[in-house]
């Protein structure tokens, strides 16, 4: 579990995921970058396009995001709102 | 009162407390549901909020159109409120609480937005302007109905078609209690939006613990301020607005809940009584024939 981190993905009224995740590739407005475990804090906006969510027990997940949204690192905790 | 009158009326009283016990279980079981939504929301509001305070200290919030506080000329009240009644002073306290709030501001220096019928027909019966009407009517809150309702609400407020927007709501404490509240939407200031978040806890029952969060170091922030800024402030706006949605509904529920209850306990002592009024009559019908048919007797015999 060294590896992994917090990850919320949240839309207003829905948590689309909460959990372990050991990375997450999100479409930034500058370009697609990738957030592992111990990432540097940061807030970013987001472009549209997909998240694709790697949780600890290896699972995939994908979400779509329209309209834009929001990422924030901190304390080994990412918190992406849509 | 004769008797059938009378047993037709313990019939009725019967059916009368059947549908209140049914009321009573529905919407025991809609709170719930509303509570369980509340707190699945409240992540989001209070990550937005995080990242919000974090970001500046709300140093630039301030200057952001969304947030930057005016001479309150022109006020825009959002009035949540039920669509039907049978949910005891629940309403009735919620258009109170409102009306008290916009003391001092002429008729005509209000917009109405209501959400649910009694609080439209309260200001409509007063002289005041409905700018939006929605029904209430859906047991679910709707995303896209809210969606409307921010976009109105902040595209009026950078038009300066107001200076001020509050929201008169009943917030949820616990089954028993729910308390007519008033807040101000915007401008967005952070203090409002924290209150906000820690009321999503109900004061008592089952999802009434909170977890507090801890400080944040410097951020790396791409790409502007500005920009997140604008992204973040009308979520955040929405994320509040939709929690007041949630509040309301429960308070509706178990509002509807306990009044149901006590019309249940109502009626069943309705039919205790009526019942033994009932048993009296009867009796006494009794004793009156038998005493005409004695009296009868001896007439006869003497």
């Amino acid at each position: 579990m060294a590896n992994a981190f917090n990850l919320t993905v949240a839309r207003v009224g829905e948590n689309l995921f909460d959990g372990q995740a050991v990375s997450v590739v999100l479409p930034g407005t500058e370009g697609v970058f990738q957030v592992l475990a111990h990432h540097e804090p940061f807030v970013s906006r987001l472009a549209e396009g997909q998240i694709h969510v790697v949780a600890a027990d290896g699972e995939t997940y994908h979400f779509d995001i329209e309209g834009g949204g929001v990422a924030e690192v901190s304390h080994n905790e990412a918190t992406i709102l849509l | 009162m004769a008797l059938k009158d009378i047993k037709a009326k313990i019939g009725s009283t019967n059916r009368t407390n059947k549908v209140t016990r049914a009321m009573e279980a529905v919407s025991a079981v809609k709170m719930r549901k509303t509570q369980e939504r509340a707190l699945k929301g409240r992540p989001y509001a209070r990550a937005a909020l995080q990242i919000l305070s974090r970001l500046s200290g709300g140093a630039d919030l301030v200057r952001h159109p969304l947030a930057r506080a005016r001479e309150p000329k022109r006020i825009a009240l959002v009035i949540i409120t039920s669509d039907k009644g049978l949910a005891g002073a629940l309403s009735a306290n919620v258009t109170k609480a409102a009306r008290e709030a916009l003391r001092g501001y002429p008729v005509e220096a209000v917009s109405v937005y209501a959400y649910g019928k009694k609080g439209m027909e309260f200001f409509t019966h007063r002289g005041y302007r409905i700018t939006g009407f929605w029904e209430n009517r859906i047991d679910e809150v709707e995303l896209s109905v809210m969606d409307r309702l921010v976009a109105d609400l902040t595209r009026a407020y950078a038009a300066e078609a107001f200076d001020r927007v509050i929201v008169a709501y009943s917030n949820f404490r616990s089954t028993f209690e729910q308390t007519p509240t008033i807040r101000t939407l915007l401008p967005l200031s952070l203090e409002e939006v924290r209150k906000l978040v820690e009321d999503i806890v109900p004061s008592k029952g089952k999802y009434s613990t909170l977890d507090r969060s801890q400080d944040v170091p410097a951020y790396t922030i791409e790409p502007e301020d500005a920009e997140l800024l604008d992204l973040l402030v009308p979520r955040l706006v929405a994320a509040s607005l939709y929690h007041m949605l949630l509040e309301s509904k429960a308070s509706e529920h178990s509002a509807r809940m306990v009044a149901m209850k006590s019309a249940s306990d109502k009626s069943k002592e309705v039919v205790r009584d009526l019942t033994r009024t009932y048993n009296k009559l009867r009796q006494a019908a009794i004793t009156r024939e038998v005493s005409e048919i004695v009296g009868g007797r001896e007439a006869l015999a003497s």
